[in-house]
């Protein structure tokens, strides 16, 4: 199933797809949101103006637009 | 045999190059600008075979291709021609996070300088299921390579052999005319097919993964989240942050005090010596009142500004700032400023010419304009000194509410003024910057650590004797010229003085040296000076004497103590001994004590709105490229100050 990385619920797992073509699509590459890559939702600030993943194996804070920019192919529900 | 003489430290941000740095260049170190630039970066000297070669350790960076000012310098140094540029590289990489430390290395792969690289934390790589195979990974690079754990291991000689064998590096994948494309990019054309080439990079980068590492599978349970739960809780994480802030300033004053009290104590003693081995003159007075009175006054900031700076060190090192940056964007993206801005903001406490620098980060150039802005209404520790001489003066020791003392309370609500005043600024700069901006927060979140106490001590250090030659120089010279300036007068009315002094000290002899020096400064320039501008200052309720320090401590806030010290000066000049002083003077039209509650509020509030600082003016001129908003900025906190403190004043009197 595709989506964008910030529909992603709290702990859900996914694989990023792609990025769309955007002002953040170079940094957001440079940081290491590349196709193939695993990204989970940890947690987000009060608002849900910025949230968390891990993207592989470390963290990364993005604002909602931003993980906007990021299409995610669903994995699984994180039973946790 | 011979090898590259100066070496740059190259790699991603928390992948240990700091740490690696302090391993091989250990006291060696001093701050320095990168040359014809105004970032600062490290510079150590370390010893191989018979001769020295310089290390810089660069500011990290994710990627050549960046859009902040510090970054895209750090780029500039790198692709530089001139005799500065680094004629090798220490590539720092950190392996438990190698694919996206590969895009870099893949990046200056291509500007063909010779290398050689270091792993680092390959212990949590093991931890998190990675292992590295150094001969495979050291093939595809085509550059020496070594694990070394900087924060566990003390022997650097397997470091430092690299040194003598760095080689120019394998170009990953195929070439992308990166040295041509990076010098359009650094003059501004927009390079089409920019994210292409980082995922083309990518694709390289897997082959190279594959080849050199294995991956076992782990569970994972991180201690950092933990913590984070809390740290970022939707309201847990906000009482945090004040809890953190209130400590951070209650550590300041308290931890302070003490040495704070024996440097006064010092310069006592330094100050008796030189009076009992001169003989009374104009010389013996100029070095102890102009000259190490002008001294005092710097170094007596010393403890406030190491302590201020260790602990923002400490809380920064820690990875504790960037989780305060994740949770407080969203306040600070609806007054303009950026969740990054909290860091230059904190700083600000404590100076506001580091924050003013710091500011770098912030990609945005209407945010950080606006983050620079209000970064001067952070009451700086330069105030406080200002602050706890009116309040001791004026406000007595008691409990004000609950445990909460009179004293407390009123410095603690000037820099909450300073906060609100900064809020409301914010908000109507962003009102006049109707334009959408990109805006952008991709922050990335390290792992908690334990802070490197030593490196964050050093820094501190570091950054306290740059504030001592900089800001010392300052003040110093204002010392002198003001002592100058209160010694001497129009010989008329200096004449004139003395003879009064004569007549009024034989009526009462028991204060014949304080009556003098009250009538020959009053008779000085400093004097003239200060009676010229009391029509201009009498509205907020000072006096001619405040008019003075006012004048002189636009170079620096703090240089108004002791600008008031050499105004009341006496025999014992210490600050218990102009606290007194100043309590006795009465205002000659209501016989109320002059240096009132009235008084002490409304020249606080002049203080904590006021933009009297040079050298931040300065340095806002060097970030901004213009004078248009250090000037703009002193007019507007000048009127703010002169309404704020003159309101105060008559809601007080």
């Amino acid at each position: 199933m595709e989506a964008t990385a910030d529909l992603l619920k709290q702990g859900q797992k996914a694989t990023i797809a792609g990025l769309k073509d955007g002002n953040f699509s170079q940094k957001l590459a440079e940081m290491g949101c590349v196709p193939g890559t695993e990204i989970v939702r940890l947690y987000q600030s009060s608002g849900g103006n910025t949230i968390a993943y891990r993207i592989d194996t470390y963290l990364l804070g993005l604002r909602r637009e931003e993980a906007n920019q990021i299409e995610v192919t669903l994995l699984e529900l994180d039973p946790a | 045999m011979s090898f590259p003489s100066s070496f740059a430290l190259v790699g991603n941000p928390n992948c240990g190059k700091s740490t690696l740095f302090n391993r091989l260049t250990g006291l060696t170190q001093k701050t320095s600008n990168l040359p014809g630039t105004t970032v600062e970066a490290m510079q150590g000297e370390i010893r191989i075979n018979q001769g020295i070669v310089t290390l810089m350790d660069l500011p990290g960076i994710y990627s050549l291709y960046t859009k902040s000012e510090d970054e895209g310098l750090v780029v500039k140094h790198l692709i530089r021609t001139d005799e500065n540029k680094p004629e090798a590289i220490i590539f720092v990489m950190d392996a438990s996070n190698l694919r996206r430390n590969l895009l870099l290395f893949s990046q200056v792969a291509e500007l063909q300088i010779p290398c050689a690289c270091v792993l680092t934390m390959t212990d949590t790589a093991v931890r998190r299921g990675i292992d590295i195979d150094l001969l495979a990974l050291q093939a595809a690079l085509g550059v020496p390579c070594i694990a070394f754990n900087p924060r566990k291991e003390k022997n650097t000689s397997s470091v430092l052999a690299l040194f003598k064998i760095t080689a120019k590096p394998n170009i990953i994948g195929s070439p992308s005319q990166l040295p041509q494309r990076l010098k359009e990019y650094q003059q501004g054309a927009k390079i089409q097919g920019l994210s292409e080439e980082t995922l083309r990079r990518y694709i390289s980068i897997e082959e190279v993964i594959k080849k050199c590492t294995t991956k076992r599978p782990v569970g994972l349970r991180s201690l950092t989240l933990k913590i984070d739960r809390w740290t970022t809780h939707k309201w847990a994480g906000y009482f945090i942050f004040a809890g953190i802030m209130m400590v951070l300033f209650q550590g300041v004053f308290s931890l302070a005090k003490l040495p704070m009290d024996a440097i006064e104590i010092a310069f006592q003693s330094i100050r008796n010596t030189i009076e009992t081995l001169l003989p009374k003159g104009l010389v013996s007075n100029f070095i102890v009142q102009g000259l190490i009175g002008g001294m005092e006054g710097v170094v007596v900031f010393v403890p406030q500004i190491f302590i201020l700076f260790f602990l923002i060190g400490i809380l920064e090192d820690s990875g504790y700032m960037v989780r305060a940056s994740f949770i407080t964007d969203r306040i600070m993206r609806k007054l303009g400023l950026n969740g990054r801005s909290i860091i230059p903001l904190v700083g600000g406490f404590a100076c506001a010419i580091p924050s003013i620098m710091a500011t770098r980060s912030i990609k945005s150039k209407r945010e950080r304009l606006a983050t620079m802005i209000v970064i001067p209404l952070m009451s700086c520790s330069a105030r406080l000194p200002v602050y706890v001489l009116l309040v001791s003066v004026a406000i007595p020791f008691t409990q004000f509410w609950g445990p909460l003392h009179a004293q407390t309370f009123v410095i603690t609500s000037a820099y909450m003024a300073g906060i609100v005043v900064a809020i409301i600024l914010a908000f109507i700069f962003r009102l006049f910057q109707r334009k959408q901006s990109p805006s952008e927060f991709i922050l990335e979140l390290p792992t908690y650590q334990i802070p490197r106490i030593q490196t964050v001590l050093h820094q501190a250090w570091l950054k306290c004797l740059s504030f001592l030659s900089e800001a010392g120089k300052v003040i110093i010279v204002i010392s002198m010229i003001l002592w100058f300036l209160s010694n001497f007068g129009p010989s008329e009315a200096m004449k004139t003085a003395e003879t009064e002094a004569h007549i009024l000290s034989q009526l009462d002899p028991s204060h014949s040296e304080d009556i003098k020096t009250t009538l020959r400064l009053e008779a000085s320039y400093a004097g003239h000076l200060g009676k010229c501008i009391e029509p201009a200052i009498e509205p907020l309720g000072y006096d001619w004497k405040t008019g003075i320090a006012l004048i002189t401590s636009f170079a620096a806030r703090e240089v108004f103590v002791g600008t008031m010290a050499t105004l009341f000066q006496s025999s014992e000049d210490n600050t218990q001994g102009i606290i007194e002083k100043m309590q006795a003077v009465k205002n000659p039209k209501t016989g109320k004590p002059l240096y009132g509650l009235p008084y002490a509020l409304s020249l606080i509030v002049f203080y904590a709105f006021a933009l009297q600082c040079m050298s931040t003016m300065a340095v806002m001129k060097r970030e901004t490229g213009s004078w248009t908003w250090p000037i703009a900025l002193f007019l507007i906190y000048g009127v703010i100050a002169y309404i704020g403190a003159y309101v105060v004043y008559h809601i007080a009197i």
